[in-house]
């Protein structure tokens, strides 16, 4: 298996005159690209930067620049497809490909030459091996049957028959052979998941690079909690890399710990933290954000009068006064917050919330910046999907992208405005299909479709946005329902994209389990369900599992795939 | 880099204000003129006017003077600011003496730059500000097209794509306000 190893980069990064970063538009490659921005100007690395959002963008940007630039670099996208078959590049064109969406697509793991991937030593591919794949064609035709060699007649059809005998054993095997790759490029690609998030592998090159510096280290951090906050790892894999990260953060910053030789308050510090997992709740109230958390809404089970009254209940165990909990978690009294967490965490033990509490990071700087690394997702997140400005989705990407700088703390802070109220908006949302009973199941599968009229329905026209909105609903369906075969399915979800157009945006998403692997095949299932039923779909996002699709196709598209599933 | 387009507007040469102001100078001249005569053959109460408006005539060709050479001050910033080419809009705004005169100044410009710093000259216009990096990080804000660096590569500049180019390419188009630079 050909992968690039970090040396290669570094004697490239050398020798490169100028280089494309094609940039996916999620969180994790935008704390990538800020990484390998820094290396290259550390480098005097001279490059291009477009941010591309689907594999239409990807191929236009390829298409206008090709002339241009012989290196390009993709961030989080074009693993899990052929890139070459898709962009037919000159044979001289590199592409390095750092993605995290797997199964990485078998051309591009075995070409030596042109496609490079960023992915870590220890991540484990599972890649089919080439023999099972790639066969050399072989000369089919030994006309042995056809010399003239004066033998006799007899021997002449004795050797005729095993000619026969031969080349149709040949076929047969050539057919076993085909069925079987079939067999196994089908277990291979079947299922959609995440590998290590693309800003840890930056990292990691800037370290081996002797390059990494405090700032990289955070963008790391912010790019693997983007993965655990859109549920695309495991719990496992998330504890794993957080211990990786965090011998990276003693590492830069042990020296806060020294009293004597402590850094200025100015200077930027990451610490890590057991903290609660209530999303912005250092930049809220800890009622809203108690309200407005998925973990907690769904164990609390907050869309009802009973889930309300629980959560009274809760807050009284704890000795929190309502008037104290809903002001700014700022203003709220110092003697109430000294032992918030575990005091927090005891209580929410009893509620049947043994995982309140998560390991992270957070980052310092100043008397008033203190931020979670979940907070810089959360607000990241919704800086790119905003709906409020009209304009090019590039204005979005590059005012998010503008946000992770320490420089721009109003940028960031507008993002965390922005991410309160989108959290607001889908919890409400989660509430009333919870309420009014839309999650259906299908049979193979659970069905929800927001009408166009929903208030903040614009809100989820967006991949992310429908994504967190769908994991939170799944979350809350599954603590809702009594049905145990309806907890274990998978959830499809359908809002409307263009009103005018008549488009509509689904994302597929795996069940939610407490041991799953995040593994989804709708990616698949949504492929064969439109070509079976001739449906006009775009697949355009880099996650297989979100198409857009015309309204009017929905119910024979749903059809085919209830019944392809079932 | 980003304050440089702010240095003054360059308007129209008035000349109806230089018209009004000459047109005043040559009446007073004339008066003093026809006065004079008269003084000299008796009436030395006029001699009081006639240096009233003398003073008069001085203080005018002092203000159009200082106009006129305001303006050449302007127009001369404007080359260490755009380059030898001016913008139209700026071109528009001058009388053709003044376009004679930057012509002139450009060539001094241009032999001395030649004359200093070895074989190939300096290019004094450049870098007026000592650089802190020999590249820079621009973001593009509108779309440009096509624009090609020293090794006779191009690049696509597409708004809000970033790019990360050598300072001294960057320099002219962020000027022009197509791109921005980023600082971070």
């Amino acid at each position: 298996v050909r992968i690039a190893t970090c040396t290669n980069i570094l004697k490239l990064l050398l020798f490169l005159q100028r280089v494309l970063l094609l940039v996916a538009s999620d969180v994790d490659a935008l704390c990538a690209c800020k990484i390998l921005q820094a290396l290259f100007q550390c480098d005097h690395v001279q490059y291009t930067l477009v941010p591309v959002s689907g594999w239409q963008e990807l191929e236009t940007a390829f298409l206008e620049h090709k002339d241009q630039f012989k290196y390009f670099v993709l961030i989080n996208c074009g693993a899990n497809v052929d890139l070459l078959e898709i962009l037919q590049p000159e044979e001289d064109v590199l592409f390095f490909v750092c993605d995290s969406h797997r199964p990485i697509n078998v051309v591009n793991v075995y070409n030596e030459t042109q496609i490079k991937l960023l992915v870590k030593q220890d991540d484990d591919l599972d890649v089919p091996a080439y023999d099972d794949i790639f066969r050399d064609e072989e000369d089919e035709e030994e006309d042995s049957g056809n010399e003239s060699d004066g033998s006799e007649p007899s021997e002449k059809r004795r050797r005729f028959e095993e000619d026969v005998i031969e080349r149709t054993m040949r076929r047969r095997q050539k057919r076993e052979w085909e069925a079987r790759r079939r067999e196994i490029l089908f277990d291979y690609e079947q299922y959609e998941y995440h590998g290590t998030s693309s800003a840890m592998v930056m990292f990691d090159l800037a370290w081996i690079m002797s390059k990494d510096l405090n700032d990289m280290l955070w963008w790391a951090i912010v790019g693997l909690t983007d993965q655990w906050v859109q549920d695309k790892i495991t719990q496992m894999k998330y504890v794993t890399d957080i211990g990786i990260l965090q011998r990276h953060v003693s590492r830069h910053n042990h020296r806060n710990e020294d009293e004597e030789n402590s850094l200025s308050i100015d200077c930027m510090r990451i610490a890590f933290e057991y903290d609660l997992r209530l999303a912005l709740y250092q930049h809220w109230s800890l009622y809203e954000s108690l309200c407005n958390t998925s973990y907690t809404s769904a164990c609390l089970k907050l869309w009802s009068v009973q889930g309300q009254k629980r959560l009274q209940e809760f807050l009284a165990d704890m000795g929190l006064p309502l008037k104290q909990v809903k002001q700014k978690f700022n203003s709220m009294d110092i003697s109430l917050k000294e032992n918030l967490r575990e005091m927090i965490e005891e209580s929410a033990n009893k509620f049947g919330m043994k995982d309140l509490r998560v390991q992270t990071f957070s980052i310092h700087f100043g008397f008033k910046n203190k931020f979670l690394a979940s907070d810089i997702v959360y607000a990241t997140t919704s800086l790119m999907e905003n709906i409020e400005k009209e304009g090019p989705e590039t204005d979005n990407f590059i005012k998010a992208l503008d946000s992770l700088s320490r420089s721009n703390l109003d940028k960031l802070h507008q993002g965390l405005d922005l991410a309160k109220k989108q959290l607001r908006a889908i919890q409400q949302t989660v509430a009333s299909c919870i309420c009014t009973n839309l999650v259906i199941s299908q049979g193979p599968f659970l069905y929800c479709s927001l009408m166009e009229g929903t208030p903040d329905v614009k809100l989820f026209s967006k991949p992310v946005s429908l994504c967190l909105l769908s994991k939170y609903l799944l979350k809350s369906f599954v603590c809702s329902t009594k049905n145990k075969r309806c907890k274990l399915l998978p959830l499809v979800m359908a809002a409307p994209m263009d009103v005018e157009q008549g488009t509509v945006i689904m994302v597929g998403i795996p069940p939610e389990t407490e041991s799953s692997d995040k593994k989804n095949f709708f990616g698949r299932a949504f492929e064969k369900a439109a070509e079976s039923t001739n449906s006009r779909t775009l697949h355009n996002h880099f996650d297989m599992s979100i198409i857009e699709l015309k309204t009017e196709d929905r119910s024979k598209f749903l059809d085919a795939l209830i019944s392809l599933l079932s | 880099l980003l304050q440089g387009r702010s240095l003054g507007l360059l308007l129209d040469l008035s000349a109806d204000g230089l018209r009004q102001a000459l047109e005043e100078m040559r009446a007073l001249y004339e008066r003093n003129q026809a006065d004079v005569s008269e003084a000299k053959s008796g009436r030395t109460d006029l001699i009081f006017l006639i240096r009233f408006r003398h003073c008069c005539l001085l203080r005018n060709q002092r203000c159009v003077v200082a106009y006129l050479y305001d303006r050449l001050l302007r127009i001369r910033a404007l080359r260490w600011e755009y380059g030898s080419v001016l913008p139209n809009a700026i071109h528009f705004h001058m009388s053709a003496e003044e376009v004679e005169w930057f012509n002139r100044y450009k060539k001094s410009l241009a032999t001395y730059m030649r004359s200093v710093g070895g074989e190939e000259g300096l290019d004094l216009t450049q870098d007026i500000k000592p650089p802190k990096s020999l590249y820079i990080e621009v973001r593009c804000l509108k779309d440009y097209g096509e624009f090609e660096i020293d090794d006779g590569t191009t690049v696509l500049l597409k708004k809000n794509s970033q790019h990360f180019l050598p300072r001294w390419k960057c320099e002219q188009l962020i000027r022009q306000g197509i791109l921005e630079h980023v600082l971070s």
